[in-house]
């Protein structure tokens, strides 16, 4: 998707290291984003996935090395500026009180606002808006802690288009759903055209939908490149302890992964995949 | 806001209503046509005057600015720790109020007037800085509650240690004071609750939008670029003054902030706008008409107002807890 060879990128990390109480967290990582590029960072639990993800939020300061956003260092941002610019959508938000969509999408607003301001036609207007992108305008007066886990997280995907944030944050965005819900978010999240940030388990997924994956494996980046070079059998063996076999997915050209406990043996049948 | 308008409109009307058949009752038994002659400043006996405009009429507005402050503390105090059952009696405030009134009973005979208001307030304000400094030093303002409620039994110990050491008639004292009572208010007293009310009000209006995004929780709210620690602790300081200052003038009237609120969020909504112009309509209705209970439950005597309330958000703090176990 990055087409311009001269692009700046959006975001670039200059040796990202983080430790809390001596203990590694994340460790010399540098990579960079071009706009409109879909990364995914992948790895095992405790690889560092979302802890990168909170560095790049800046709601940890006391790493060390770099975010640059714009070329410009992300802790020089006022902590309005990065909410203009950046959304986040997790799946942990459960509200105590009933609020209903619209109040949550509403929320969107809040980094664009003054204080005293109240909201307008317009606000109203963008906001009808988002959620009829994200498939959700019959439910704007639903309670929000009734909707699905999917659902749920397309709302905070109208939040983020309300918050028009250049770039979304998404932490795993495809736990608990089932396939369909699976594909339909990740299918919203590609078709919207911002630049995104998601970690994904499902290595599939990752493939069909990332132009760029980054594999971290205790706190280290092990490649960061386009989904085909970093899902390569050998890498994620060594990553997930697990004998890996990749082959291309006949449909979506993309890469496909397996795992098996044991090294898979030999047959006829499988001859030619099983090196 | 536009579909609120007239929820709030009748709201406004019943409040207006409420305070203006308030005012026919008391012990004195004067007709509607006189009060009515009387607030045109035509009255027929010098006495009227004053039961009308020095004691009914400033009873009724410290009423309802009481209300309305509680309520008001109340809704705050559940959105921002996102805890339906916070309460700024929870918060250790009353009985930090408690301990001051205790104290200057005991250490002053006479001059009571100004001291036992002004020793509850700066009682209570004393226990929500302590309150907030061991949270502070938790470093987890998610634990206020707790951190709340442990305070408030400390210094509820304290208050009854003293209280059982000195004499019975300073005991008695505290003993009816903290059982609310709007029988000594004054109208200064009113201007006093309502311009600390004014000002939190604007307070919560220019920040509405950031304790809105707490309701979501800690992590979305600061993903939205809002300091939440400080927010947190700027609503608090609001709440405690505005309920140190009612609990100064009024003594303690339990649960009239766990209450109001639950029920506004029923019909008008859980933002925070909407929740606290609700509640202070309906929380500035609900004690004048308790006031009006107290006046007249029993013949001879009042009875205290923080009985009432109590009694009525006891049962009420019961229903909530089935309820929720219903859903």
């Amino acid at each position: 998707m990055s087409s311009s060879i001269a692009q700046q990128p959006l975001i670039k990390v200059v040796n990202l290291s983080w430790q809390v109480k001596g203990k590694v967290i994340l460790q010399q990582l540098s990579f960079s984003l071009n706009k409109r590029q879909i990364l995914g960072v992948i790895g095992p639990n405790g690889a560092g996935k979302t802890s990168l993800l909170r560095c790049l939020l800046n709601q940890q300061n006391d790493f060390s090395g770099d975010v640059y956003f714009k070329n410009k260092k992300l802790c020089h941002y006022s902590a309005k500026q990065v909410a203009k610019s950046f959304a986040v959508v997790t799946q942990k938000a459960t509200p105590i009180f009933a609020l209903s969509v619209f109040d949550v999408v509403r929320m969107g607003l809040l980094p664009h606002k003054g204080l005293f301001s109240l909201d307008n036609d317009y606000d109203r207007h963008q906001i009808e808006l988002a959620l009829d992108k994200v498939g959700l305008m019959p439910s704007i007066y639903s309670p929000y802690h009734v909707l699905s886990g999917g659902e749920q997280q397309r709302v905070l995907i109208a939040r983020a288009l309300v918050q028009k944030a250049e770039i979304l944050i998404l932490d795993e965005p495809t736990n608990h759903l089932d396939v369909y819900y699976q594909h339909q978010i990740l299918q919203l999240v590609n078709s919207l055209g911002i630049t995104v940030i998601m970690t994904v388990h499902d290595l599939n997924l990752a493939a069909q939908y990332c132009d760029r994956l980054l594999l971290l494996n205790h706190g280290k980046l092990i490649s960061n490149d386009v989904p085909k070079n970093v899902l390569t059998s050998q890498a994620l063996t060594d990553v997930f302890g697990l004998f890996c076999h990749q082959d291309t997915d006949p449909i979506t050209q993309t890469p496909r992964v397996s795992f098996y406990l044991k090294k898979p043996q030999a047959t006829a049948e499988n001859m030619s995949m099983v090196k | 806001m536009k579909k609120y308008g007239l929820t709030f409109f009748t709201l406004a009307i019943l409040l207006m209503v409420s305070g203006a058949l308030a005012l026919n009752f008391g012990p004195a038994q004067i007709s509607m046509a006189e009060i009515t002659h009387c607030i045109m400043g035509d009255c027929a006996t010098p006495i009227h005057e004053m039961i009308i405009w020095e004691v009914r009429i400033p009873r009724i507005l410290v009423g309802i600015v009481a209300g309305m402050g509680l309520a008001i503390a109340g809704a705050i105090l559940q959105n921002t720790t996102r805890n339906p059952l916070a309460d700024p009696y929870i918060f250790g405030i009353v009985s930090g109020a408690a301990l001051g009134a205790t104290i200057a009973t005991i250490t002053l005979s006479n001059e009571l007037t100004i001291a036992l208001p002004l020793a509850a307030f700066i009682g209570a304000l004393f226990s929500v800085l302590i309150v907030v400094s061991i949270s502070t030093a938790l470093k987890n303002h998610e634990q206020l509650l707790l951190t709340g409620v442990a305070v408030s039994f400390m210094l509820t110990a304290i208050s009854q240690f003293l209280l059982y050491l000195g004499e019975p008639f300073a005991t008695n004292r505290v003993l009816f004071w903290l059982m609310g009572s709007l029988a000594r208010v004054e109208m200064n007293n009113f201007y006093i609750i309502g311009s600390i009310l004014l000002i939190s009000f604007l307070v919560i209006v220019a920040y509405h939008r950031h304790i809105d995004a707490l309701l979501l929780g800690d992590e979305s709210a600061k993903s939205l670029g809002v300091n939440v620690n400080k927010l947190r602790l700027l609503m608090l300081a609001l709440c405690a003054a505005i309920t140190a200052t009612v609990v100064a003038y009024c003594g303690g009237i339990g649960f009239v902030g766990l209450m109001i609120p639950h029920i506004v969020r029923q019909f008008i909504g859980v933002t925070t706008l909407p929740l606290i112009i609700g509640s202070a309509l309906v929380g500035g209705s609900f004690l004048v008409w308790v006031d009006v209970g107290a006046r007249s439950a029993l013949e001879s005597a009042e009875l205290p107002l923080g009985i009432i309330t109590s009694a009525i958000g006891s049962i009420f703090f019961i229903a909530i807890m089935l309820k929720s176990k219903a859903k």
